[in-house]
């Protein structure tokens, strides 16, 4: 029948048309475009350093063009993946510390070994940056800034409850949280220290200040480490400070809410968490407000703050590998470093630190396991269901612990 | 129950229901230390239209106005002439390979929009219509295609046999009389579809993100996500404030059809 | 009409050219529809099942090659246990969800049919703004309001001496969650089901209602008699619909219980999907997984879809 026929020619019509589209090749760079992906932290808090850095590029490469997006943290990867995928990929791209090691180990990024020479400063990075670009010997992430934890606190509360020297160690700042517990009564669920129950980037700073890790590596198998002695040693220190010295929920994380929401409202005499929670607190407390280095359990010593930060790449399917590597260079100048530390980050290398809070607590610091499939840990939340179980009390530390290190002890070897 | 008793049931849920709604406009309203004050502030002692001052100041939100109304608009046009043309074949025509493309219409709508992501990606980018509107309208006809067509052929089949026979012409074609009467008809039904396809394009998220990159080309929705993308503090109150208003379009777009969502409109239909 | 006495196979040729043409006509009209579906989606679901016989990761996906494993994604999904307690939590999840919004969806239609004009209009103004609000800010404002430190219902539930509830956890245990993303996912689904069906009610002729009602019969008779064959189309639509989308939902309970607190205990498949496939990045996992979906769901809806097909067959 003529309609029979008819939907039958419809349908190889349809089919043809994907058929001859798939044949055609994909975009194509334009060859003097450079595209590159920033996170919108840069966009409100240094577009001026970025802008520099396009400028000095497009000096030196003239009839080049620098288009700059910015991206999201909650989906850049799904976007990065799609475009690995399909095309389009950025000439440079920034990664998260922790996200590279995965992309790393698929072979996503260019090597950039022999272009390392032409970065500002590249023999002192930072080694916690340095390490996070760096897999099986060879360059693929170049140190952009990182950040680390200290505690913001209330100068004002501390001063009302006569507490007149900064702790030096756990044991004299959980007693100066008990003092301040006493002092603010009256403001109900008040906590002297606002940490979130699940905040495994402070937790951990317990087991590596106790010389324990998260997880160990020999011989390419990983075995997690936390039921060690010296990690539950740290975690039964962590539980300790975290009852006497904070209100927050025992399940609930860092963001949610955001610390520095709860101290602007008056709920806490200091909060622990990256150092730019300062420009949050709120107009009441901000004239009253101070940070310092979180000590450690041993007096006089700082506690290992967890470095958080971010790396550059450039994708493999990048058009030209020495374009975007300059672009690079003109973003991690000692110039555009320096900006970068005004505004409050600490920059990529050891020689252009200064004593900021924020860069003193960098001076001893942790770094997650580098392995392919840490970020499968993470997103499992497997540190977060053990630390709501000590802290809740619904296992012992040395239970919840053995069971998160067999946990991570598979997710590591998956293939 | 008496319709006084009607009415009051009815502005109860409507407090009910709306009061997150309200918590959002209230917030877009309120300064900074009040939006997560520890005992809640209500409505705002002192009001501040500063938050909607940062929202619309973001550069180029004037510029993804546009591109979501250009997107939408041509989605919803497209989608409601294609998908009532084909639920009229498919309420009113007997042909082979019905059944199956009736199948075919909730079927595609089963597949896990997250398993497509990618694929739709590499086939768009095939194409060309990778970061260009068009890309995105056709895409989201996709979407909107079988929902619509599924949708409009159960209100066409629902529509009393009496009214359509009453009001057939003799000498027109099949064709022709069925959208001359059925239009009007069916207008309820057309539109609630259209809100809902309108609805759904407007606050679509993850294939824009995916397929634009294009400072110039995206749509409201990303303009709003970049209120929460950071990994620093978030601008609540600038958030509250453009979600307030990307739901502005929405409001006038439905003001502008419910009236024909009228109870009783065949009335005069099957008469004579 | 008439035909010229020696024409008579012309005019079989003619008849039959016309009523080929007639016979075309609404492979015509599905035509724009089928070859934009076509175009656009055969070669994503083309590759869906093929991905879902490959190892396809991050690594592979660089390449644009994967190895062909055959049937093992499907194994290592269904021999998971995860996978099943996940398909069980989340048919629940489904039933209690698709029953609350089409019975209270279509109370509410059937309240806007009773209501004064200036309460109908507030009331579907109401509706439609509850529908435009952004999933995502409306998942931040609920969780605003449920909120451990400072949120309103914690506020309001201990002034109205319902039990002290401050500071309490709406999120600790995996039912709480659950309930909360299940009230969340009602409320907003409620404006399209009580829109739509009272879309379908206006098609009700007010005379067979009243002619109904003047011979003595009750509301009820006259709902069961005269409303529900008209709305049931309708009705077995949003009800299939719900069930589809209800049972892959993702962004609500994802952002709601929050990236930090889904674990395996309280996956539902939509999160399931997106964490085994897509966060792992196994995308031959996650295709499989698509496709045992899809399965579940034609299952769940099949008495739904098989009816609404049948409608169309007694014309």
């Amino acid at each position: 029948m003529r309609s029979r026929l008819f939907a039958v020619a419809v349908a190889a019509l349809a089919l043809g048309a994907v058929a001859a589209t798939a044949a055609a090749s994909g975009q194509r760079h334009q060859a003097n475009k450079l595209t590159v992906w920033l996170q919108v932290d840069a966009q409100s808090g240094w577009p001026d350093v970025v802008a520099a850095a396009s400028k000095e590029f497009e000096a030196d490469h003239p009839g080049a063009n620098v288009d700059v997006q910015y991206q999201n943290w909650g989906d850049h990867l799904q976007k990065f993946d799609a475009t690995l995928a399909g095309g389009n990929t950025p000439d440079v791209i920034e990664m998260g510390n922790t996200e590279m090691t995965k992309y790393m180990a698929a072979g996503a990024f260019a090597d950039l070994t022999s272009f390392r020479s032409s970065f500002a400063n590249s023999r002192s990075w930072l080694k916690g940056l340095a390490a996070s670009g760096r897999y099986g010997g060879k360059v693929y992430g170049v140190p952009y800034y990182a950040g680390s934890r200290v505690v913001t606190y209330r100068t004002d509360l501390f001063k009302k409850a006569r507490i007149n020297r900064l702790p030096r160690s756990v044991a004299q700042f959980t007693a100066d949280a008990r003092t301040l517990a006493r002092a603010n009564r009256a403001t109900k669920g008040f906590s002297p220290v606002y940490t979130a129950g699940t905040d495994w980037y402070f937790a951990m700073s317990f087991v590596y200040d106790y010389g324990g890790t998260i997880a160990r590596t020999r011989g390419g198998k990983w075995t997690g480490t936390l039921n060690s002695k010296q990690s539950l040693a740290g975690l039964t220190a962590f539980k300790r400070f975290f009852l006497a010295a904070s209100r927050a929920s025992k399940t609930s994380d860092e963001n949610h809410p955001a610390p520095y929401d709860v101290y602007s409202q008056g709920g806490a005499g200091a909060i622990i968490g990256p150092a730019w929670f300062s420009c949050c607190v709120g107009n009441k407390y901000k004239a009253d407000t101070a940070q310092f280095v979180m000590p450690s359990h041993v007096t006089g010593k700082s506690m290992p703050g967890f470095l958080g930060g971010s790396d550059l790449a450039v994708p493999v399917t990048a058009s030209s590998k020495s374009l975007a590597a300059d672009w690079i260079k003109d973003f991690t100048s000692t110039a555009a470093e320096r900006s970068l530390q005004a505004k409050g980050n600490i920059p990529n290398a050891t020689n252009l630190l200064g004593s900021s809070v924020n860069e003193r607590a960098a001076v001893r610091s942790w770094f997650v396991p580098t392995a392919k499939h840490w970020v499968d840990v993470e997103n499992s939340n497997v540190l977060r269901t053990m630390l709501a179980q000590i802290l809740t009390g619904k296992a012992s530390v040395r239970k919840a612990a053995t069971s998160a290190s067999r946990t991570i002890t598979s997710v590591l070897n998956g293939s | 129950m008496r319709r006084a008793g009607w009415n009051v049931v009815g502005v109860i849920l409507f407090a009910v229901m709306v009061f997150p709604v309200f918590w959002m406009i209230s917030t877009a309203f309120k300064p900074d230390d009040q939006i997560n004050s520890e005992n809640p502030t209500w409505i705002s002692g002192s009001p501040t239209l500063h938050h909607f001052g940062d929202a619309i100041h973001t550069p180029f939100f004037w510029n993804d106005v546009k591109n979501s109304l250009i997107v939408v608009t041509i989605t919803v046009a497209i989608a409601m002439v294609l998908a009532f043309v084909a639920a009229v074949a498919l309420a009113k025509y007997r042909f082979t390979g019905r059944k199956a493309f009736i199948v075919l219409m909730i079927g595609i709508q089963m597949l896990p929009g997250a398993g497509l992501i990618i694929p739709l990606f590499v086939a768009l980018s095939r194409v060309h219509q990778v970061d260009k509107l068009s890309g995105l309208i056709i895409t989201y006809l996709t979407f909107a295609l079988p929902f619509s067509v599924w949708t409009l052929r159960g209100f066409i089949l629902g529509i009393p046999r009496d009214l359509e026979e009453a009001a057939m012409v003799d000498g027109s074609t099949r064709l022709g009389a069925f959208v001359r009467i059925l239009l009007p008809l069916v207008a309820p039904g057309l539109v609630a579809t259209s809100i809902f396809a309108f609805i759904t394009s407007w606050n679509e998220y993850i294939f824009a993100r995916i397929l634009l990159s294009d400072q110039s080309k995206q749509t409201l929705t990303l303009w709003l996500s970049f209120f929460l993308g950071t990994s620093r503090h978030t601008d609540w109150g600038a958030l509250m404030a453009g979600s307030t208003l990307t739901a502005i379009p929405v409001v006038i777009f439905f003001l502008l059809v419910q009236r024909r969502i009228a109870f009783g409109l065949t009335a005069g239909a099957v008469r004579g | 009409m008439a035909i010229a006495a020696g024409a008579v196979p012309r005019r079989r040729r003619r008849l039959t050219w016309r009523r080929a043409l007639r016979g075309s006509v609404p492979y015509w009209l599905i035509l724009p529809v089928a070859a934009a579906l076509a175009a656009i989606l055969g070669y994503p679901i083309y590759s869906l099942f093929r991905l879902s016989l490959q190892h396809y990761t991050l690594f592979e996906l660089i390449r644009h090659e994967g190895q062909w494993v055959g049937l093992h994604n499907f194994g290592s999904v269904l021999h998971d246990a995860v996978f099943w307690h996940t398909v069980a939590r989340t048919v629940v999840f489904t039933i209690a969800n698709v029953g609350m919004t089409m019975v209270l969806g279509t109370l509410v239609a059937l309240l806007l049919v009773r209501v004064s004009a200036w309460a109908r209009i507030l009331v579907t103004a109401g509706l439609v703004l509850v529908w435009a609000m952004p999933q995502v800010v409306a998942v931040q404002v609920w969780y605003w309001m449920t909120n451990y430190q400072n949120g309103v219902v914690n506020y309001v539930l201990t002034e109205l001496r319902l039990g002290d509830f401050f500071h309490h956890d709406w999120y600790a245990t995996t039912f709480s969650q659950l309930g909360l993303v299940t009230a969340l996912i009602v409320w907003g689904a409620l404006p399209f089901v009580a829109i739509t069906v009272y879309a379908a009610l206006s098609q009700v002729p007010a005379e067979l209602v009243e002619a109904a009602e003047i011979d003595g019969a009750r509301p009820s008779r006259v709902f069961r008699d005269i409303t529900v064959p008209i709305l049931r189309p309708v009705l077995l639509i949003l009800t299939s619909l719900s069930i589809l989308w209800d049972f892959g939902v993702f962004t609500q309970p994802y952002l709601l219980i929050g990236q930090a607190h889904i674990h395996p205990g309280n996956y539902l498949m939509g999160v399931y999907l997106f964490e085994e496939g897509y966060l792992h990045s196994d995308y031959g996992r996650g295709a499989a997984i698509s496709l045992l979906m899809l399965l579940m769901v034609a299952a769940m809806s099949v008495v739904y879809v098989r009816r609404m097909v049948k409608i169309g067959d007694v014309e």
